[in-house]
């Protein structure tokens, strides 16, 4: 009796032991989240779980700062136009892989040619526009263009177009280095815990290592939001990110915790399918955006944290234009409009991931207020991995999606949405030539103010043909304990990591 | 023991059993407000109200709200209409095929019994969940795809309970009197045996009502039942989920309705298999 009390002392005594010590792990910050990352490969996924955690891990040549807006040089210390926009030399800083050797011009062309050509990539269309790169010597990258692209340098800003080790990419294989990469980043993969965590550690070889505070970063996956949040404030972690909209009141209150709050390029919105009757009458579409209540979504939804969207571009980004004739709640409106059209009595079918809260709140929502002015709406709710083919099928008359910028340039979202390319603007099916040969102008001009006006109109044109219903804008939610500074991400999603400290 | 025989002294019995009483008092109760769920509720169930979101239980919302401003308490009361109708459909016609079945495999015998059991032993390779998850997979989210599924998986268990009866009672002397009589198959097999074989299936009928109610409830927690914005418990409690830490109401009022009417059919059932002698 008296042996086994011993050992369920000693066991208990072993357990608060390793309790503490991981809560102690100086400089290991912890972070929980949703879900765990698939890949390493940069070029090979399009997701941003992957994209947060390895914008550590690797560096690109260019970096968007924290407030989303401007390049920062990254890898590449400086760069050089020419004349006519076709010819970018790149000067490389001095800086080394995990693996401690040097990061080279030549590693640079190396990954540029992999998310352009490799059959890997989820990004070729992006930087086909890459006609050419030259290396003159290992500092210097000189690439060519097959024409001017206003948006080129900001697609060097995407965690896809990180820069990897040329020597450990050809000696590991593709397959091993997306498990355990070689990357320049402030942070290197010390063990990747699949499904459950990834574990970093600095890299003493970052070339700006003497400002790096953090000893390593844990990116903890727990799926249940109740959990996450309660485990943030049991103080068993550091640090949660997509905290629910419901809970930031209550976590607001709470003063061992810091709420963060980073304005972000997220933006949700309804897409309409265009093809389906009567949808194609843009009066119908007219009616359906000045009937639905996008205030009182984003009271229900974001519990007033987000913002009514007014436009595809996201209120913040490079470009957005806060006048483009966006429509008011007004049902009587709509129900006129509904009349003018003569479109009589049809029923919309409303595609809702199924398990998807946010979704199936604003369907709730929607539905109502569309039957408020005599539009039925039936929802389907389907497992979120049929959704997108469904969308891509056509399959649909509503359904809800958002969208997170990856670069700083408004052209990448313009071309999916509205660039009449093979997504069929994003499965809406939407059609208007004007608006197609502004998005391939919009892409070419360098002129920033020529620029500017030009999206402006593409944004008033989209707005007043209704391509889809904006919703509203949210920010990036994450909650700390006290005593972790600097904690945040900027509005494409990159989380600063490397100027994160933890003061306990 | 018939069944026939119970009709006379029903009430007495009933009387004397206080698990029955209780358990019939409870399913009454529901069957009740189902009824007059449009004169007690004090609002419309699917009436969203922006200006009372997340209200706690008081005078105006015995139950609270919910996210959209519902009140708690018509939705759950609302909710029993949807429940008990998933309770009573998906137990009813498993019932009819498996007492169908099992009555013909077990009075018949030979290769008509042979088929008929090797298609249950089939059903009964997969796992129960799995099937009906499949086949409302294949028919499409909605309460009918569920009352389909029910029937097509359900009425195994039926199957076999009752041509286990059948097999016993069609050599007991009262059959083979009236085989001798001269009386036709149809009449042996629905006036004398099944009457005496349905004892069993009565008691399973109202445990089975306990797992169809929750195999509803799941079914619509997973999205692919009921849909919104009806209201029904499983998805009420599905939908409130997110607000478990500051909103309790929305999901224990109707996760203590599941609790009731489930206690409610599976006290009368024990108390029935007391009464009938039936011992599972």
């Amino acid at each position: 009796m008296i042996r086994t009390l011993t050992r369920a002392a000693v066991l208990g005594l072993a357990l608060t032991t390793a309790i503490v010590s991981v809560a102690e792990a100086a400089g290991m910050l912890t972070i929980a989240r949703r879900e765990d990352g698939t890949t390493f490969d940069p070029i090979n996924t399009a997701q941003n779980v992957d994209f947060w955690v390895f914008s550590n891990v690797f560096d690109v040549m260019v970096r968007v700062d924290n407030e989303g807006q401007k390049l920062l040089p990254g890898l590449a210390e400086s760069w050089e136009v020419s004349g006519d926009g076709l010819t970018y030399t790149f000067h490389l800083r001095d800086a080394k892989f995990s693996d401690g050797s040097a990061v080279t011009a030549e590693d640079a062309a190396y990954s540029l040619t992999r998310i352009r050509d490799s059959e890997l990539s989820l990004w070729q269309d992006t930087y086909k526009i890459i006609k050419d790169m030259q290396t003159p010597d290992a500092k210097t990258l000189v690439v060519t263009l097959t024409g001017p692209s206003a948006p080129f340098l900001s697609t060097l800003a995407m965690p896809g177009a990180s820069i990897v080790s040329k020597a450990a990419m050809e000696s590991m294989g593709a397959e091993a280095f997306a498990e355990k990469p070689v990357g320049s980043g402030a942070f290197m993969v010390e063990e990747w815990r699949r499904g459950d965590r990834v574990i970093l550690k600095k890299n003493p070889d970052y070339w700006d290592a003497a400002n790096v505070s953090l000893d390593g970063v844990e990116w903890i996956s727990m799926p249940d939001d109740n959990t996450r949040m309660l485990a943030v404030q049991a103080g068993q972690i550091d640090a949660a990110i997509f905290v629910p909209f419901s809970q930031v009141a209550e976590l607001k209150k709470d003063e061992k915790l810091n709420v963060v709050i980073n304005p972000s390029t997220r933006e949700d919105h309804l897409l309409l399918n265009h093809e389906h009757a009567p949808l194609d009458n843009p009066k119908v579409r007219e009616a359906i955006d000045y009937a639905i209540n996008k205030q009182a979504i984003v009271d229900t939804v974001t519990f007033g944290i987000g913002e009514v969207a007014n436009s595809y571009v996201p209120k913040g980004a490079l470009y957005h234009l806060a006048d483009n004739g966006a429509r008011a709640f007004d049902p009587e409106k709509a129900k006129a409009l509904m009349a003018e059209a003569g479109a009589g009595d049809f029923t919309l079918n409303y595609l809702v991931d199924s398990g998807d809260q946010t979704q199936e709140q604003v369907a709730i929502l929607v539905q109502q207020q569309l039957e408020n002015v005599g539009i039925k709406v039936n929802l389907q709710k389907v497992d979120p991995s049929q959704t997108w083919q469904m969308e891509l099928d056509g399959d649909f008359d509503l359904a809800m999606n958002y969208w997170v910028n990856d670069i700083l340039d408004p052209d990448q979202k313009t071309t999916f949405v509205l660039g009449h390319d093979v997504n069929m603007n994003y499965m809406t099916r939407y059609k208007n030539e004007k608006v197609k040969e502004l998005v391939a102008a919009g892409r070419i001009e360098m002129d920033p103010a020529k620029r500017e006006a030009i999206y402006h109109e593409i944004q008033k044109l989209a707005k007043a043909d209704v391509h889809w219903i904006d919703l509203y804008y949210s920010p990036f939610l994450s909650v700390t304990q006290k005593g972790v500074e600097n904690f945040g991400q900027n509005p494409l999603g990159r989380f600063y990591l490397e100027e994160t400290v933890k003061t306990y | 023991m018939s069944l026939l025989s119970l009709s006379l002294p029903l009430r007495a019995r009933i009387g004397r059993r206080p698990m029955l009483a209780m358990g019939l008092a409870i399913l009454g109760g529901f069957v009740a407000l189902a009824l007059l769920a449009p004169l007690i509720a004090p609002f419309d169930p699917i009436l969203q109200d922006a200006g009372a979101k997340l209200l706690p239980p008081s005078w105006d919302h015995p139950f609270g709200t919910d996210n959209f401003g519902r009140d708690v308490f018509s939705r759950v009361l609302w909710g029993t209409r949807i429940d008990l109708q998933i309770a009573v459909l998906g137990v009813v016609f498993p019932f009819l095929i498996g007492t169908g079945v099992g009555t013909v495999a077990g009075f018949f015998g030979g290769w008509v019994d042979a088929v008929l059991m090797r298609v249950i032993d089939v059903v009964l390779a997969f796992p129960f969940l799995v099937l009906m998850l499949s086949i409302i997979a294949i028919l499409g989210p909605g309460l009918a795809s569920f009352y389909i599924a029910m029937a097509l998986v359900g009425w195994v268990s039926y199957a076999r309970l009752i041509r286990a009866q059948i097999l016993v009672l069609k050599s007991q002397d009262f059959a083979v009197a009236a085989a001798s009589l001269g009386f036709s198959r149809l009449r042996i097999m629905f006036r004398h045996l099944l009457p005496n074989a349905l004892a069993g299936s009565l008691v399973f009928v109202m445990s089975d009502a306990v797992l169809v109610l929750l195999n509803g409830a799941s079914i619509s927690y997973l999205g692919l039942g009921v849909q919104p914005p009806v209201a029904e418990w499983g998805v009420m409690v599905a939908e409130a989920q997110g607000f478990i830490s500051q909103a309790w109401w929305i999901t224990l009022f109707p996760g203590l309705a599941i609790v009731t009417l489930a206690f409610g059919f599976s006290l009368t059932g024990d108390a029935l298999a007391d009464l009938m002698g039936v011992h599972e």
